[in-house]
C-alpha cells in the first residue's frame, strides 16, 4: 500500500533534500521550520490494462458503450493529447496508442473505413514523425501515417477550421473542420494532472487563436486560482462554457487516463524516495550521478535527462460523457497529488526541474522556466496559494539553457525585444499579442516546421500572471543573472542569499515551504 | 669692425628675406625679428598651397596666438603686412626673383624628414638652394645670405666637431644628377615583371578569394609603397657609403657645399654665415615657455615612452643627446643676421647643448620618467599606463628583442590567420594588429635615431658662445642663445613634456567622449527616403553556421547504409585539406571542388531529402539575430536578398524570408542525375559585386543606402558594393578589413540549442 503525502518540518536529524534545478539537481539545507510538501508514493496501477480499457470503453460513464456509436459509413475522428502529455514521456508502450488500437479493433468491427487521427496540439509544434509514432504505436502509424489519416492539428489551416458560434459570454468557439463535422469525436487523453482533460480537451486542444484568445490571456489567468481547480480556474470557466456548445453540436466520446507517480525511471528512482529512506546503494546512485552531472557537458547533461522514458502505471481509465469522465479522473488525480497543507507560508521554494510541457525534445529556455515554475508548480494548489500574498518566491533553474531556434524561434524575439521593453503581461500583452499572433513567418514556421505558434510565448507568461500578481518578490537560485535580469527578476547564488534578498519583503525569519516535486503534487491549503 | 651697438641698430633698415616661414624655425625667426627688430623690413618666400594664395598664408600664420601682441600692438593683420611684412609667392623649386634693394637672405626651409625619397632630399636641400642662391646673385652683389643647417651634416664623424667645413670630397654635381633621377628610375623598377610578379603573388595570396580585381587593387597599392621605401633605402644607402647617416643629413651637407661656393666666388666673393642647430625642440621662454609646433624629432618617442609603448632604447646611458631649445636657435640666427661675416669667408655657428651643458641619455630617461610618474596618460579606461624600465642593454640586444618580438608577431599572424574563426581569434587578431602597429613604430623609430642615439658627437659652439658673449647686455637678454644657462631638469619636466603632451590628452579626451557617443552595435535599419532599399546576405556562416562540406554530407548520407556512410566520410576526409586549400586560394574553385562530389546523386532524390528533412536541421541552426535582422528589413519595406554558394534546395526553407535568393544550381543531365558540374559559375567574390549590382539596377535599389552582411574575407567584394556594410563573426581578414574602414561588426550567436552531427536526418530512418 502506498503511503499518503505529507508534510516534513525541517529539524536537525533532516538530511539534506532533493532540489531539481533544470539539467541537474542540488541537495539543499533548509532552515530548520521549513515545511517540506512530499507528494504521496505512487499508487497502485490497474492490474491489467487492456482489460480495463475494454471495460470503460463498453461500460462508459453517462454514454452508450463505444460499439453502439459506431456505424458504417460514419466519420469517426479520434483526437489525442500531444506530446506535451504525459511529462516525462512514457515508455513505449505509450497508453494513448494502446487505447486507440482498441477504438480501432471496434471501428473496424462495426465496418467504419472513414477514419482520422488528430493530435489535438492546438498552438504547439507539429509532432514529428517518430514522435507522432511513438504516441500511437508502431502499428497504427503505419496504417494511418502514410495515406495522411493520422497528422498534426493546423490552428492556422483557415480551410480546416469550423466556427461553432460563441457562448453566452460572446467567447467565439472555432475548432478542427473534421471534428466538428464527425458523426463521432473520440477523444483520447493523458490526465497527468489536475488542470488537464475536461472540456479543455477538444475545446483548447482542437481550437484555433481566434478561440484560444478569450481565456488564454493575462485577464483571465489572474482569475485562475488556480488553474490546477477547474472549479475555480477563470480559463477553465470559459473552456468549461465553450464545451458545453461544442456538445451540441458534436458528439463527443471522451476517454481519460490517470497515471501514478512513477515518473523516474530506473536508476533514477531514487529521486522520488524521500532522502531519509535512501539504501546504500541509492546514495551510491545519487553520488555517482551527481558526480557524473558535475563533469558532463551540457548536451550530454541534456540527453541523459531528456532520455529518460518513464515506466508510469495506469491508475484509471474512464470513458463516456466529458464532465461526467472527468469528474471521476479528478478523483484519481487527487488520490495521488493531494497533499493537505495547513495555513500559507512567506516564502515558497520550488526547484525548476528540466522538462516541461512544452520543451519535450527541446530545450527549457527562461521563458518557459518561469512558466515552469511560476505557473505550474505556483498553482498546484487547491483553496489558497502556499504562499502568502506579498511572499516570496524562491526558484531553483540556472536559465543558461538558451532557445531552441527551430521549435521556439518566437521565443527568441519575444526575449529580446518584447521583455526587454516590458515584463508585465498584461503591457505586453495589450502591445504586442495581435504582431506575433499573426506575425506570417511565425504561422509560416508553425504550418511547415516544427515551431510553437508565434503568440506561444505569450501565454507561457500569462500562465505566470497570477503568481506575479501574488507574490512581491521573485528570486532565482543559481540562475544566470542576466537571464533573470530580463524576465524581471533577481538571482542569488544560495538559498541563504536568496532569503537574504527577500528579507526586505518578508522579514529575517519568514516562514518558508518547500514543494518537493517532481513528481507532481497538487497542495491543499487550508 | 663696426662699433657695438644693439643688434636693433644694426638692422635698423634692413629689408630681409625668409624662407621656410610657415616651418616651425622659420615661424618663430619671424615672431623673434618682429618683436625685437622693429626696424626690420621682412619679404617673406611663401608657396602657394592649393588655392590658398601666399598673401592669405601668411595673414593665417600672424593670426595665429603666438603673433596676439604684435598683431595688436600694429593695428591688425593687414596693417601689420603693409607696415612690415611684405610677401613673395614662389616655391623654392623655382625660385622667383627676390625684391629689389635686399640686405640678407636666411634660408630656413628645407625638408625635415630624416628619412626623405632620395630625389625629394636633393631637391630641397641641394638643388632648392642652389636655385635660391642663384635668385640672391641676380639680386645684388652684397646680400648676406643665412644658411640654415644641422650640427648633424658631420654624418658618421666621432668626437669634436668643430665650427668649419664637413671634410669631404664628394662630387657634388654628380650625386645631385644622381639622386634627381632616381624617382624616374625606381618607378620603371617597379613595373618590372619581377617586382610586379612578387607583388602580385603576394596579393593574390591573401585576396585571391575576394578576387582577382581585390587583388590587383592591392598589388598596385603594393608596388607604389614599394616605390617609396626604395627611393628611402636608396638614399640611406648612399649617404651611409659616403659616410653621413642618412639622405637628409648627406644631402644637408652637400646643400652648405653648395653654399661654400657660393661664397667662395672667385670673381665675386660674398658674405654667408652657416647656422647648425642641433635637435631643435620647444621653446625655453619666447614665444611663451613650451611653444612649439608639430612633432619634432623627440616627441614620437616622449609620447610613446609616456603611452609605455618603448620598452628600450638603443642608446647608451652616457650618449649625449643634443636638443636646444627654439628660441635659442632663433635668438643666434638674427645675432648673425646682425654680424655679417667677411665676404669669401663663410662664417660657422653650431647652435647646441652637448658640449658645454650636455643631457645624456639617462638624464633624458629620468626626468622624462619622472614627468609621466608625475603626469601619467590616462587614456584608457584602465587607469595610468605602465611605465617601462630601461636599463640602456645595448643597441645590439635591443634589436634582438625588437628583431625576436618581429619574428614571433609573424608567427602569431601567420597563426592567427590560419584559425578557425571565433570570438578568440577576433580578440587575438586585434591585439595583435595593435602589437603590430607597435613594432612597426618601434622599427621605424629605432632605424631612423639608431645613428643619432649612437652618434658620439660633441659640437664646438665656441663661435656662437663668442658671438653670444660680444652682445650687450640688453642683447643678451632680448635674444638668449647660451645653452648653458638651461637647466635639464626644468626644461624637460616643467616646460617640453607638458607641451608636447598638452595635445595628445586634449586628442585623448576627445576620443573618450567620442567613443562614449557612439554606438557600437548595429543600429536599427532605417526606412528608405530615395528609392528602394536592399538587403543582402551571404548564407553559409553569416546566417547559419555550415558550410558547403557539412551540408554535402547532410545530402548524402542520408541515402546510404551505414558501411557506406564510413566510406563516404573517409573519402571526404581525405579530400579536406585539399578543399581547404583550394579555399583559401580561390573560392569558386573550392565550391567546384566540393560540388564535383554530387557527381552520379539524382537531383530530385536530393530535393527529396532537402525537404523531407533538412528543412528543420537548417531552421534549427539559423542564427536568431540574423532571422530578425531579416524580418526587420522586411518590414522596413527593404528587398531582402540571399547571395550564396550553397545549392538551391538548400535555400528553400529560407524562402519566405527573402524576395529573392540566387543560388548554386547543380546541373543535371538528361536523366536527372547530377554531373558534378553547375549549370553556371558559381556566384563568389567579386562577381557577387557585379550582380548585385545588376540586380541592383534592374529593380531601382540604390546600393549607396543599401545593406551587405557577410562573414568572410570572400564576401569583400558584396560587403563593399553596398553603402552599409555589416562584418558578421568575420573571419581575420575580414575582421582587419572591417576594423579599418570602420565597418560595423555584430556577433551574431549561432543557436545555442543545435547539434552538431554529419547526418541529421540519420536517426530518423
Amino acid at each position: 500500500m502506498s503511503r499518503p503525502g505529507f508534510v516534513l518540518e525541517v529539524d536537525d536529524r533532516t538530511p539534506p533534500l532533493v532540489v531539481h534545478e533544470g539539467l541537474g539537481f542540488r541537495l539543499e539545507s533548509f532552515p530548520l521550520g521549513t515545511r517540506v510538501v512530499y507528494p504521496p508514493e505512487s499508487i497502485p496501477a490497474v492490474p491489467d490494462v487492456d482489460e480495463a480499457i475494454r471495460e470503460a470503453l463498453l461500460h462508459p460513464v453517462d454514454s452508450d458503450p463505444l460499439p453502439t456509436l459506431l456505424f458504417p459509413g460514419m466519420r469517426l475522428t479520434i483526437a489525442f493529447d500531444d506530446l506535451s502529455l504525459p511529462l516525462p514521456t512514457m515508455k513505449a508502450p505509450d497508453i494513448r496508442g494502446r487505447i486507440i488500437e482498441h477504438v480501432l479493433t471496434m471501428a473496424a468491427e462495426a465496418g467504419v473505413d472513414d477514419v482520422k487521427l488528430i493530435a489535438a496540439n492546438a498552438l504547439h509544434r507539429r509532432m514529428t514523425a517518430a514522435e507522432l509514432k511513438h504516441i500511437v504505436g508502431e502499428r497504427v502509424f503505419r496504417s494511418f501515417y502514410p495515406q495522411g489519416d493520422l497528422y498534426n492539428f493546423d490552428a492556422e489551416d483557415r480551410a480546416n477550421l469550423t466556427h461553432l458560434g460563441t457562448t453566452d459570454k460572446g467567447e467565439d468557439i472555432e475548432i478542427s473542420k473534421r471534428a466538428a463535422e464527425s458523426d463521432l469525436l473520440v477523444y483520447v487523453n493523458v490526465n497527468l494532472v489536475a488542470m488537464d482533460g475536461g472540456h479543455k480537451s477538444v475545446g483548447i486542444g482542437l481550437a484555433s487563436y481566434k478561440s484560444l484568445r478569450h481565456h488564454h490571456n493575462a485577464k483571465t489567468m489572474v482569475h485562475s486560482r488556480s488553474f490546477m481547480d477547474h472549479k475555480h480556474s477563470a480559463m477553465h470557466h470559459s473552456a468549461w462554457r465553450m464545451g458545453r456548445v461544442i456538445k451540441d453540436t458534436v458528439k463527443v466520446f471522451q476517454i481519460e487516463t490517470t497515471l501514478n507517480n512513477n515518473v523516474f525511471p530506473k536508476p533514477f528512482d531514487f529521486l522520488q524516495k524521500r532522502e531519509w529512506e535512501w539504501s546504500v546503494k541509492d546514495q551510491a546512485t545519487m553520488l555517482g550521478v551527481r558526480r557524473g552531472l558535475a563533469v558532463a557537458p551540457q548536451k550530454m547533461r541534456h540527453k541523459m535527462f531528456h532520455d529518460m522514458r518513464s515506466v508510469y502505471g495506469l491508475t484509471g481509465v474512464n470513458a463516456g460523457e466529458v464532465e461526467a469522465v472527468h469528474e471521476r479522473t479528478l478523483a484519481k488525480v487527487h488520490q495521488q497529488h493531494l497533499v493537505e497543507v495547513q495555513g500559507q507560508s512567506d516564502v515558497l521554494v520550488m526547484g525548476v526541474p528540466y522538462l516541461g510541457p512544452y520543451n519535450v525534445n527541446s530545450s527549457m529556455n527562461p521563458i518557459l522556466a518561469t512558466c515552469m515554475g511560476l505557473g505550474y508548480y505556483f498553482n498546484s494548489y487547491r483553496g489558497q496559494p502556499v504562499v502568502r500574498k506579498g511572499g516570496a518566491v524562491i526558484l531553483y533553474h540556472p536559465l543558461n539553457e538558451g532557445f531552441n531556434q527551430l521549435h521556439h524561434p518566437s521565443y527568441v524575439d519575444f526575449y529580446e525585444e518584447v521583455l526587454a521593453e516590458s515584463t508585465d503581461p498584461a503591457v505586453v500583452g495589450e502591445k504586442y499579442e495581435q504582431q506575433f499572433a499573426q506575425d506570417p513567418w511565425y504561422i509560416h514556421l508553425y504550418r511547415t516546421s516544427h515551431a510553437y505558434h508565434g503568440v506561444h510565448p505569450f501565454y507561457m507568461w500569462y500562465w505566470a500572471a497570477h503568481a506575479m500578481d501574488h507574490v512581491d518578490e521573485v528570486i532565482w537560485v543559481g540562475a544566470d543573472r542576466r537571464a533573470a535580469a530580463r524576465l524581471g527578476f533577481r538571482a542569488a547564488t544560495t538559498l541563504q542569499d536568496a532569503l537574504e534578498m527577500a528579507s526586505g519583503t518578508v522579514g529575517s525569519s519568514p516562514s518558508i515551504t518547500y514543494l518537493h516535486n517532481p513528481p507532481h503534487l497538487l497542495a491543499d491549503v487550508r | 669692425m663696426l662699433p657695438v651697438s644693439t643688434i636693433a641698430a644694426r638692422l635698423d633698415g634692413q629689408h630681409v628675406l625668409l624662407t621656410g616661414v610657415t616651418g616651425f624655425v622659420g615661424e618663430a625667426l619671424l615672431h623673434l625679428m618682429l618683436a625685437e627688430a622693429p626696424g626690420v623690413r621682412v619679404t617673406v618666400l611663401v608657396r602657394r598651397k592649393g588655392s590658398t594664395s601666399a598673401e592669405a598664408r601668411t595673414a593665417a600664420l600672424l593670426r595665429k596666438p603666438v603673433f596676439a601682441d604684435i598683431v595688436e600692438a600694429a593695428g591688425g593683420v593687414e596693417a601689420l603686412m603693409a607696415a612690415r611684412i611684405e610677401v613673395l609667392e614662389g616655391d623654392l623649386a623655382d625660385a622667383p626673383e627676390l625684391p629689389p634693394g635686399l640686405d640678407a637672405v636666411v634660408h630656413c626651409a628645407g625638408d625635415v624628414s630624416f628619412d626623405p625619397p632620395v630625389d625629394e632630399g636633393f631637391r630641397t636641400n641641394v638643388q632648392g638652394t642652389r636655385e635660391l642662391l642663384a635668385r640672391v646673385r641676380d639680386a645684388g652683389p652684397d646680400i648676406h645670405y643665412v644658411h640654415i643647417s644641422t650640427a648633424y651634416v658631420a654624418g658618421r664623424r666621432r668626437g669634436s666637431i668643430p665650427e668649419a667645413p664637413v671634410d669631404h670630397d664628394v662630387d657634388l654635381e654628380a650625386e645631385l644628377s644622381w639622386g634627381l633621377v632616381q624617382r624616374q628610375i625606381v618607378e620603371h623598377q617597379s613595373r618590372s615583371a619581377f617586382v610586379l610578379e612578387r607583388e602580385r603573388k603576394k596579393a593574390e595570396r591573401t585576396h585571391s578569394r575576394a578576387g582577382l580585381l581585390t587583388a590587383a587593387a592591392a598589388t598596385e597599392e603594393a608596388r607604389k609603397e614599394w616605390v617609396k621605401r626604395e627611393l628611402v633605402r636608396i638614399g640611406s644607402e648612399r649617404a651611409r657609403s659616403l659616410g653621413w647617416t642618412d639622405c637628409y643629413t648627406f644631402t644637408k651637407a652637400l646643400g652648405e657645399r653648395v653654399v661654400e661656393q657660393h661664397a667662395r666666388d672667385a670673381a665675386q666673393p660674398r658674405r654667408v654665415s652657416i647656422v647648425r642647430p642641433s635637435i631643435i625642440e620647444s621653446a625655453l621662454e619666447r614665444p611663451h615657455p613650451g611653444w612649439i609646433e608639430g612633432f619634432k624629432m623627440a616627441e614620437p618617442l616622449i609620447l610613446a615612452y609616456g603611452r609605455g609603448e618603448l620598452p628600450e632604447f638603443p642608446a647608451a646611458a652616457d650618449t649625449i643627446v643634443d636638443i636646444v631649445p627654439v628660441d635659442h636657435v632663433v635668438a643666434a640666427i638674427v645675432a648673425v643676421l646682425a654680424h655679417p661675416p667677411e665676404a669669401g669667408d663663410p662664417a660657422y655657428f653650431h647652435v647646441s647643448s652637448g658640449d658645454r651643458n650636455p643631457l645624456t641619455f639617462r638624464m633624458l630617461y629620468d626626468n622624462v620618467r619622472a614627468y609621466f610618474d608625475e603626469h601619467p596618460f590616462a587614456a584608457g579606461d584602465r587607469g595610468a599606463v605602465r611605465l617601462p624600465d630601461w636599463r640602456f642593454p645595448g643597441a645590439s640586444s635591443v634589436e634582438r628583442l625588437l628583431s625576436t618580438s618581429e619574428r614571433a608577431h609573424q608567427v602569431a599572424n601567420y597563426v592567427v590567420g590560419h584559425a578557425p574563426r571565433g570570438d578568440r581569434t577576433r580578440d587575438l587578431a586585434r591585439k595583435l594588429d595593435q602589437q603590430g602597429r607597435r613594432l612597426e613604430f618601434l622599427r621605424r623609430y629605432l632605424d631612423l635615431y639608431r645613428e643619432y642615439a649612437q652618434a658620439e658627437l660633441r659640437f664646438s659652439d665656441a663661435n656662437t658662445l663668442g658671438l653670444y658673449r660680444s652682445l650687450s647686455p640688453e642683447d643678451q637678454a632680448a635674444f638668449a642663445f647660451d645653452t648653458a644657462v638651461v637647466d635639464w631638469s626644468h626644461y624637460l619636466r616643467e616646460v617640453h613634456c607638458p607641451a608636447v603632451t598638452a595635445p595628445v590628452r586634449r586628442m585623448d579626451e576627445a576620443r573618450r567622449k567620442r567613443k562614449a557617443a557612439t554606438d557600437p552595435t548595429l543600429k536599427p535599419v532605417s526606412a528608405s527616403s530615395t528609392g528602394q532599399i536592399g538587403a543582402f546576405f551571404d548564407m553559409d556562416g553569416t546566417l547559419m553556421s555550415s558550410n558547403v562540406i557539412e551540408t554535402y554530407l547532410w545530402l548524402r548520407l542520408r541515402e546510404q547504409t551505414g558501411s557506406e556512410r564510413w566510406g563516404e566520410l573517409g573519402r571526404i576526409a581525405a579530400k579536406v585539406p585539399a578543399m581547404v586549400r583550394a579555399e583559401r586560394r580561390e573560392r569558386s574553385a573550392f565550391l567546384r571542388a566540393v560540388y564535383r562530389q554530387y557527381d552520379g546523386a539524382r537531383l530530385a532524390d536530393l530535393d527529396a531529402i532537402a525537404d523531407e528533412h533538412l528543412t528543420d536541421y537548417v531552421l534549427s541552426r539559423l542564427s536568431p539575430d540574423a532571422v530578425r535582422r531579416i524580418r526587420e528589413h522586411r518590414n522596413a519595406g527593404h528587398r531582402t536578398v540571399l547571395i550564396t554558394g550553397a545549392i538551391r534546395p538548400l535555400t528553400r526553407p529560407l524562402e519566405p524570408l527573402f524576395d529573392h535568393i540566387e543560388a548554386a544550381e547543380l546541373a543535371v543531365d538528361d536523366r536527372g542525375v547530377c554531373t558534378g558540374f553547375l549549370a553556371s559559375s558559381p556566384l563568389v567574390g567579386e562577381s557577387r559585386a557585379a550582380w548585385m549590382r545588376q540586380y541592383a539596377a534592374e529593380h531601382g535599389i540604390d546600393l549607396a543606402a543599401s545593406y551587405g552582411y557577410a562573414d568572410s574575407h570572400s564576401d569583400l567584394p558584396l560587403l563593399d558594393a553596398v553603402g552599409r556594410p555589416v562584418a558578421v563573426k568575420p573571419d581575420v581578414s575580414l575582421f582587419r578589413h572591417a576594423r579599418r574602414h570602420r565597418w560595423t561588426i555584430v556577433d551574431w550567436a549561432s543557436s545555442t540549442s543545435n547539434t552538431r552531427t554529419l547526418n541529421p536526418a540519420g536517426d530518423l530512418r
